[in-house]
């Protein structure tokens, strides 16, 4: 990782460098959007849900990452766009403990710090993004999986980096469920595989064969997703995958039967909303309980206890509906 | 080639690797079973292609930090190589010939431009890394065809053809280091360059033809990754190079040259399988294994200075 890390900060600093200097002496608002990992379909989606936005709204809108999931290159990215000048930043939060000093920091220089996608709770940031609630996610993946396995299943997990809040909050909820509903599934502890794909399916393989009546394998992380799917196209067994992927990464694995479903949400969408609520905080308009938002069907609601807008109800992907996606 | 102290470190880790699977098999039923071991080999094949390469490299004095971002450009060449349905044969060469061409360019840059080994390709991987993002273009290439997992996984008399394409290059690489000039020399300028220059070796060509070599490795690497996962995401080969440097050590190459050991790699690559395949099955969590890998490779370093310290002290 040491070595990635450090390539990643080359990368940084000559992004930087080929940016404008100062977007502050610009008349149009500027909204930033800080992924937890840059190159990967899902986040390119937000990019250009963000840039549709930027485009209704009379916005500027700038989206800049780490390129490997690294919480400190995150924290060095939100840094410069907040000295930068930029009117409203929103992170995909990867290490809540390194973002909420930032919310203060940004407050006291003129640049209004928020998250969208995930959280960091106790930050006293003004808005969180949801693409939905976290419960919503956890509830929704485990009745979907129970109801084609079987209420007796032995389930395996395997997330991406182990300091990402938003994957934990989920296996978390997850784990409610089944303690809530159904006793007799065997939920087995998470597997962290970083953000490789490699690693994620020697992981599911060996998980496969530790646990010889192993039912299902949740693949947490979207970057975990193709190497669960790999590890049980190649056993041969009758096991479900299943997780929070991509229509086009889990393509392939719903229509070869490795993947049984996936859950998510349309993250254009999210992007669309988080640039929308970036305008509505610098313009101080704040949200309303129900919210009419430019291109959405439904009304979006907005939680004034827990600072919550949340874009709606979880998606299930299957090998029928999927090709109607295209992120 | 392997000097005395060579050899015990190759019997200590053949001992490690036996004592870790006795003890793994005692402690859960489904890890000393033979679908688990070939689970374990297979897991083994770009690492040790990949740590074949290091050895060699490290046995000069030299490093390869790029190595992961390699086998990802030329995996991502390998998979679109296999969409464009070009015959098998040809898939299979172009991962190796485009890995030896960028093997070759950090030769180039280290052995012309006289920037150490570690700072050059540190700068390499970012630019790979680049090149990874600008081909995939943030589409993932994923769910490729099993064409080439077919050939991997063949079975010549119960022996996977993967296997014995690695077991080839381990014997191509061993030909080479002890029955032609390659090996002394390679030894000659990890132990003091300078002075295989002034005894008129050709010390360019050595070490830009053992980063080729290297390259085409991280190559062959690549096509197996595509035959194993299928898939290529921007992350691949991200911990690979920390992973294979930690094996040739592990292996008793040490890391500023002068000395190499094939057998050791073989073994060490092998030990890091087995803990990483073990620990999971017994039931450790994942986020362990890199600290017993860590761990390992501090106690095994620190247990050799202790020897060489009695070794001369008693002398």
């Amino acid at each position: 990782m040491t070595i990635a890390r450090l390539a990643s900060c080359l990368s940084i600093a000559a992004l930087s460098a080929a940016l404008p200097l100062s977007v502050a002496a610009q008349d149009t608002p500027s909204v930033a959007f800080v992924p937890q990992l840059i190159g990967i379909p899902y986040f390119n989606a937000m990019e250009n849900g963000g840039n549709a936005a930027a485009e209704d709204l009379g916005m500027q809108f700038i989206y800049q990452g780490p390129v490997d999931a690294n919480p400190l290159d995150q924290l060095q990215i939100v840094e410069s766009l907040i000295s930068r000048g930029v009117d409203a930043i929103a992170v995909s939060v990867l290490d809540a403990s390194a973002i909420a000093p930032l919310v203060d920091s940004a407050a006291s220089q003129d640049a209004i710090l928020f998250t969208s996608d995930s959280d960091a709770a106790d930050s006293g940031r003004p808005v969180y993004v949801a693409q939905a609630t976290d419960e919503g996610l956890g509830f929704k993946l485990i009745d979907e999986l129970v109801a084609r396995v079987g209420d007796d299943a032995t389930i395996g997990i395997v997330s991406g980096e182990a300091t990402a809040s938003n994957l934990n909050a989920w296996i978390g909820f997850m784990r409610d469920r089944v303690a809530a509903e159904y006793p007799g599934v065997t939920l087995l502890d998470p597997e962290f595989a970083g953000g490789t794909a490699e690693r994620a399916a020697q992981l599911s393989t060996d998980l496969i064969a530790a646990h010889p009546d192993l039912d299902a394998i949740i693949a947490v992380a979207s970057s975990t997703c193709p190497g669960v799917a790999q590890a049980i196209e190649t056993s041969g067994k009758e096991i479900m995958g299943t997780g929070y992927c991509s229509p086009n990464t889990a393509r392939a694995y719903l229509k070869s039967g490795a993947f049984g479903f996936t859950v998510l949400w349309d993250p254009y969408q999210l992007g669309y909303l988080t640039v929308w609520a970036g305008k509505q905080l610098i313009d101080g308009a704040g949200f309303a309980a129900e919210n009419e938002v430019p291109t959405f069907d439904a009304p979006v609601t907005f939680d004034a206890e827990t600072g919550i807008l949340l874009l709606g109800e979880p998606f299930v992907f299957t090998a029928e509906n999927v090709d109607d996606f295209d992120f | 080639m392997d000097d005395q102290s060579g050899v015990g470190r190759d019997l200590t880790l053949a001992a490690a690797c036996v004592a870790a699977v006795f003890l793994f098999a005692l402690l859960s039923p489904a890890f000393g079973t033979a679908g688990n071991a070939a689970t374990v080999l297979r897991n083994g094949y770009e690492l040790w292609l990949i740590a074949l390469g290091m050895t060699l490299l490290m046995a000069m004095g030299a490093i390869d930090v790029s190595v992961g971002a390699v086998m990802g450009v030329t995996a991502i060449l390998t998979g679109q190589a296999l969409l464009a349905d070009l015959p098998l044969g040809v898939v299979m060469l172009v991962g190796p010939a485009a890995g030896a061409m960028l093997g070759l360019c950090a030769g180039a840059v280290v052995v012309w431009g006289r920037i150490p080994a570690i700072v050059a390709t540190l700068g390499l991987f970012g630019v790979f890394r680049m090149l990874i993002f600008l081909v995939l273009g943030g589409q993932w290439l994923s769910g490729l065809p099993a064409d080439l997992t077919r050939v991997v996984d063949w079975r010549a008399a119960g022996v996977p053809a993967g296997l014995l394409i690695v077991a080839l290059a381990y014997g191509a690489a061993w030909v080479f280091l002890r029955r032609t000039t390659y090996g002394p020399h390679l030894l000659a300028i990890g132990f003091d360059e300078d002075r295989a220059r002034l005894m008129g070796l050709a010390v360019t060509r050595v070490r830009l033809a053992t980063f080729a070599a290297s390259g085409a490795l991280c190559g062959l690497a690549g096509v197996f990754y595509i035959a194993i996962y299928r898939n290529v995401s921007m992350t691949i080969g991200a911990d690979i190079a920390l992973e294979a440097v930690a094996a040739v050590i592990l292996g008793g190459t040490p890391i500023f040259g002068g000395r190499i050991s094939l057998v050791g790699t073989v073994l060490g690559v092998l030990l890091l399988r087995i803990l990483q395949n073990g620990l999971l099955l017994i039931g450790v969590p994942s986020l362990w294994q890199t600290v017993v890998t860590g761990a390992l490779l501090l106690g095994v370093l620190s247990a050799e200075v202790v020897l060489r310290r009695a070794r001369t002290g008693a002398a």
